[in-house]
């Protein structure tokens, strides 16, 4: 016993000695660096939701496109799991990893801002998308459509299919899901201001699964005889509502709505059981996130700007938000024209 | 009557469920809906069957939701690639196999305490899958939903199937000498092991049959949609081992029977849609499915002590 | 491994010393082959990255020595952090109370877990299967889902971000668990039971020991380690939400074991856990400097488990083999 923990204590410290032996390499070392020269490879670390997720692979696929086309070398990692805490220790990771500049789509605003303030004291920059951090948090968020727009886009849509005194129910992810409370906030906002008649019966979770959004969805129908719409403001919620629909036969008696990927939801959009998939071009997002964290890390990006032109297109700032643009609603008609 | 007190006790929770169900939501017994829920609960129950069958036999697994996953996405994978069904029922059915044939082998071959091998496959499989399939949905071709069948004769055909496996698996357990065996081997593999029983190799067939049931039931749950979510079979675990504890089967082993399993799953496959059907929120589910295992659990020790004091 | 070994020899190929080589092992790939992954930056972070599973793990070593188990302590981590967070953010106490308060939370539920265990003799499995759902139920319900804590003061947020005399705040805590569950397994008479208990329940009992207590005392200090857990994982969170800790005892449950401990109970050490919680800490935290997807770090780690399980099954295995081989040379006739 005394012998292992002499072992134990020896080799502990001869590690350790390796350790401080090789002190950060970061390239970061002060709090004030400014810009490096163009023409540098720089790493872009990006951070999704969670791994595993279709919508975030889609922005990957635009964010690779974009580090290809700047010769910089992308990292994507993200959460596998429900741990809140998950986020924080891949941001921390990569400080001590070194990289230039962090993008991340937040899941717990308040707790990634900890991490993300860390990121920036060193050196690092950092840009949010999808789902912002606090403010002080970042430099910039591209926003892909604001939470209110998203909100009232989601409530519009469903009056203009819907009679004025209509009963409607959400289909959310999970419960403790920030960024879909956000739009539950405006959802309720919008509807109390415009369409008070509209009832919202019940808030149902799908822990992101479509056939857990499938059952809920089946209850749902059969509590609420006079449902006239489904939102599902989850992506695997939207196929999954939809498939219950047309499983209870009402197609079309009860409308589908909802936020989701365009291939998830066109045999169900060109069937007629789901009416309207609201979201953006991801693969924009994605490529206009890692434009801007580039150009962020390399100086030409500055607060104040008021445009930024990321490829071809360019975009407007608003503030400190790069703005992709509207909220793309894809209907019968324009849905095949999108893969992702 | 009294050596089936638990099952008719869990029988009777369900009962009383029921019966307010149908004083305060009867829109909760409209056949359609109850239809779909009967069919997506036949998925479950199959898992269940197998689940049972393991844990009677003194072991666990907590794999299977990860294989029903994997075995979700090969299912799908192989009807995208054209196989005809029956080929892909089979090919399911035996991936799932596998799967149990690995679990097994380092359980019954080597010894392995069944908790942690189960733990350490079902964090593999699932990561293995998430990193090859990224989120990505599989879509099926047409013609596989239902099996080919309408939607109500497709769903009949899966409770019925359900249902006639657990009849043909309880007759099983009963009346044939591998029921016995498996019982004898939860109870005391020593014992089985003096009397003939071949413990290590009943405990391999019990993996290998779980893994297979797995892979039935994934494919019974692919034909209920047209898109695979590789997602599928999270919280599985949980959900059937529940089920057969509230039923009654004791989790030392060697006592209990499919039929207090088939009460326990629809007890808790109820209580979802009940929570809507009575408009309770739905953040009240997870202490309400905790309360009733720990309720079944003081049931289950109860009994033993009066068994114990008895006997 | 006769009684002539030397004991340095026995010493190593311990399941331990082997785990350390596999530790060691792990450092030198991850720092040649990663990224700045051998600083010290790094190691303060691989550190306080696994605070809070290390303090699970270490709880949850008494419990399974005694052959018992509990899958409760994450989701009670998630209970007690969102509780920290109320009776800080809507009871107006202050921060030091609303530890304590807390930290009486964990010892009643572990105290819950304690009762129905050794009162009612139900089997840990269960009992703590129920109570997983139940306290991640009851975090659910309190914050309707939905509500979340943050804002905290500077002055805790300290204990969960900053460094304190140069190392991670949340060390001295860990520190001192570890010192107090060494203690207590090995080197009190107390502890010593634990591994008896969890060879031969009865033995222990007809040699006077009260069983129920010492039983029900592991899972009272589990769930008083959660709390800890939880208040050192809001600080260094910065938000209390009712997932708070989602998964976190299968992972302390896997480090236990990797760290040699029979999930039946009997056998076991403390720095064995230490060890198991090591091992995994770096790997996740080097498959990031390596640049390879997490989910690897996933995949690694049940691979990891199943060696660890199959490494130690096999000198008996072995010794198995030699003993039957022996004996057939033995029983085969002479002429």
């Amino acid at each position: 016993m005394k012998r292992f923990l002499s072992y134990f204590c020896s080799l502990a410290v001869a590690a350790s000695m390796i350790g401080c032996g090789k002190n950060s390499e970061a390239p970061a070392a002060g709090g004030n660096q400014t810009s490096k020269p163009s023409g540098k490879k720089l790493t872009v670390a990006l951070l999704p939701k969670s791994k595993g997720n279709a919508y975030f692979i889609s922005c990957q696929k635009g964010a690779q496109k974009a580090a290809g086309e700047l010769g910089d070398e992308l990292i994507f990692d993200g959460p596998t799991g429900t741990d809140p805490a998950k986020q924080n220790e891949i941001v921390e990771n990569w400080i001590t990893l070194g990289v230039d500049v962090i993008a991340a789509a937040c899941e717990n605003k308040e707790g990634i801002s900890t991490a993300l303030r860390k990121a920036q004291s060193k050196g690092i920059k950092v840009i949010t998308y999808d789902a912002d951090a606090l403010p002080d948090a970042r430099s910039f968020f591209v926003n892909q459509a604001t939470p209110q727009g998203i909100g009232y886009t989601l409530m519009d849509q469903a009056a203009q299919l819907c009679s004025s005194n209509a009963e409607f129910a959400i289909i959310t992810a999970s419960l403790t899901a920030a960024n879909q409370q956000e739009w539950q906030k405006y959802i309720e906002e919008d509807r109390a201001k415009n369409y008070p008649n509209m009832k919202m019966v019940a808030v149902k979770p799908c822990d992101d699964l479509k056939d857990k959004a499938q059952s809920e969805t089946t209850a749902l129908l059969s509590t609420y005889p006079n449902l006239k719409l489904v939102m599902a403001i989850c992506s695997p919620g939207v196929p999954g509502a939809a498939e219950a629909v047309k499983q209870a036969g009402k197609t079309g008696q009860v409308k589908v709505i909802g936020l989701g990927l365009p291939n998830e939801n066109k045999i169900y959009v060109h069937g007629g059981v789901t009416q309207a998939v609201v979201l953006w071009n991801t693969m924009d997002l994605g490529y206009l996130t890692v434009q801007a964290a580039d150009a962020l890390a390399r100086g030409t990006l500055k607060p104040g700007d008021a445009s930024f032109k990321a490829g071809s297109q360019t975009y407007e700032i608003q503030g400190d938000n790069i703005m992709l643009g509207k909220p793309f609603v894809f209907t019968k008609d324009n849905i095949d024209q999108f893969d992702f | 009557m009294k050596k089936y007190f638990r099952e008719l006790s869990v029988a009777g929770a369900l009962g009383i469920l029921l019966i307010v169900l149908a004083i305060l939501a009867p829109s909760f017994y409209s056949p359609q809906p109850l239809l779909s829920l009967a069919a997506r609960a036949s998925v479950s129950l199959v898992v269940a069957l197998g689940m049972a069958l393991v844990i009677i036999a003194r072991e666990i697994d907590i794999s299977v939701g990860s294989m029903f996953a994997v075995c979700s996405v090969c299912a799908g994978l192989f009807a995208a690639m054209h196989w005809p069904l029956a080929l892909v029922i089979v090919a399911s059915i035996l991936v799932g196999a596998v799967f149990g044939a690995f679990n097994g082998a380092l359980v019954a071959g080597l010894g392995l305490p069944s908790i942690v091998v189960t733990l350490a496959t079902m964090v593999t499989w699932q990561e293995g899958l998430r990193w090859l399939r990224q989120g990505e949905f599989v879509n099926l071709p047409d013609g596989m939903q239902w099996f080919g069948f309408s939607q109500r004769l497709g769903q009949w055909t899966l409770v019925i199937g359900s249902i006639a496996l657990l009849l043909l698996l309880a007759l099983a357990m009963k009346h044939l000498s591998i029921g016995r065996f498996i019982y004898a081997v939860g109870s005391d593999a020593e014992v089985a092991r003096l009397s003939g029983i071949p413990p290590r190799f009943t405990t391999f067939l019990i993996f290998v049959f779980m893994g297979a049931l797995v892979g039935l039931a994934a494919i019974m749950n692919i034909v209920q949609s047209p898109q695979v979510d590789p997602q599928s079979g999270n919280g599985l675990e949980l959900k059937v081992i529940a089920a057969v504890v509230v039923g009654g089967v004791s989790i030392s082993g060697g006592r209990g029977n499919l039929w207090g399993v088939f009460a326990g799953l629809l007890l808790l496959a109820c209580i979802s849609p009940a929570l809507t059907h009575l408009h309770i929120e739905a953040y009240w589910e997870k202490a309400i499915q905790g309360v009733i295992i720990l309720l079944a659990v003081v049931a289950e020790g109860l009994r033993s002590r009066k068994a114990l004091d008895h006997g | 491994m006769n009684a002539k070994q030397p004991t340095w020899k026995k010493n190593l190929f311990r399941h331990e010393a082997i785990l350390l080589v596999v530790l060691i092992a792990e450092w030198i790939f991850f720092d040649v082959i990663g990224r700045n992954f051998g600083t010290y930056d790094n190691s303060c972070d691989i550190l306080r990255h696994s605070c809070e599973i290390g303090l699970l793990a270490l709880a949850m070593t008494p419990i399974i020595l005694t052959g018992g188990i509990d899958l409760s302590v994450g989701s009670l981590l998630g209970l007690c952090a969102i509780l920290f967070g109320k009776f800080w953010r809507d009871a107006h106490l202050p921060i030091p109370v609303a530890a304590l308060c807390t930290l009486g939370v964990g010892a009643l539920a572990g105290g819950l877990n304690a009762a129905l265990i050794t009162r009612l003799r139900l089997p840990p499995l269960i009992v703590t299967l129920g109570t997983f759902s139940l306290f991640r139920g009851l975090a659910e319900a309190i914050t309707r889902g939905v509500d979340t804590f943050t804002n905290f003061p500077n002055s805790f947020l300290f204990l969960g971000q900053e460094r304190w005399l140069g190392i991670p705040a949340q060390a001295p805590i860990f520190i001192g668990a570890v010192i107090f569950f060494w203690l207590l397994v090995h080197q009190t008479t107390f502890g010593r039971t634990f591994r008896a208990l969890g060879f031969a329940p009865e033995g222990v009992r007809f040699a006077g020991v009260p069983v129920e207590r010492r039983i029900a005392m592991t899972y009272v200090l589990a769930g008083i380690i959660s709390a800890i857990a939880a208040i050192i994982y809001t600080a260094r969170l910065g938000q209390a939400k009712a997932d708070a800790g989602n998964g976190y005892e299968l992972y302390a449950i896997t480090a236990v074991v990797l760290g040699g401990t029979s999930i039946f109970g009997g056998t076991g050490s403390v720095h064995g856990t230490l060890l198991g919680v090591a091992a995994i800490a770096v790997l996740q935290s080097g498959i990031v400097h390596a640049l390879q997807p997490s989910e690897m770090a996933g995949m690694l780690t049940g691979a990891l488990l199943i060696l660890a399980l199959t490494s130690s099954v096999l000198p008996k295995m072995i010794s198995g083999l030699r003993a039957r081989k022996s004996a057939l040379k033995l029983s085969k006739p002479i002429a």
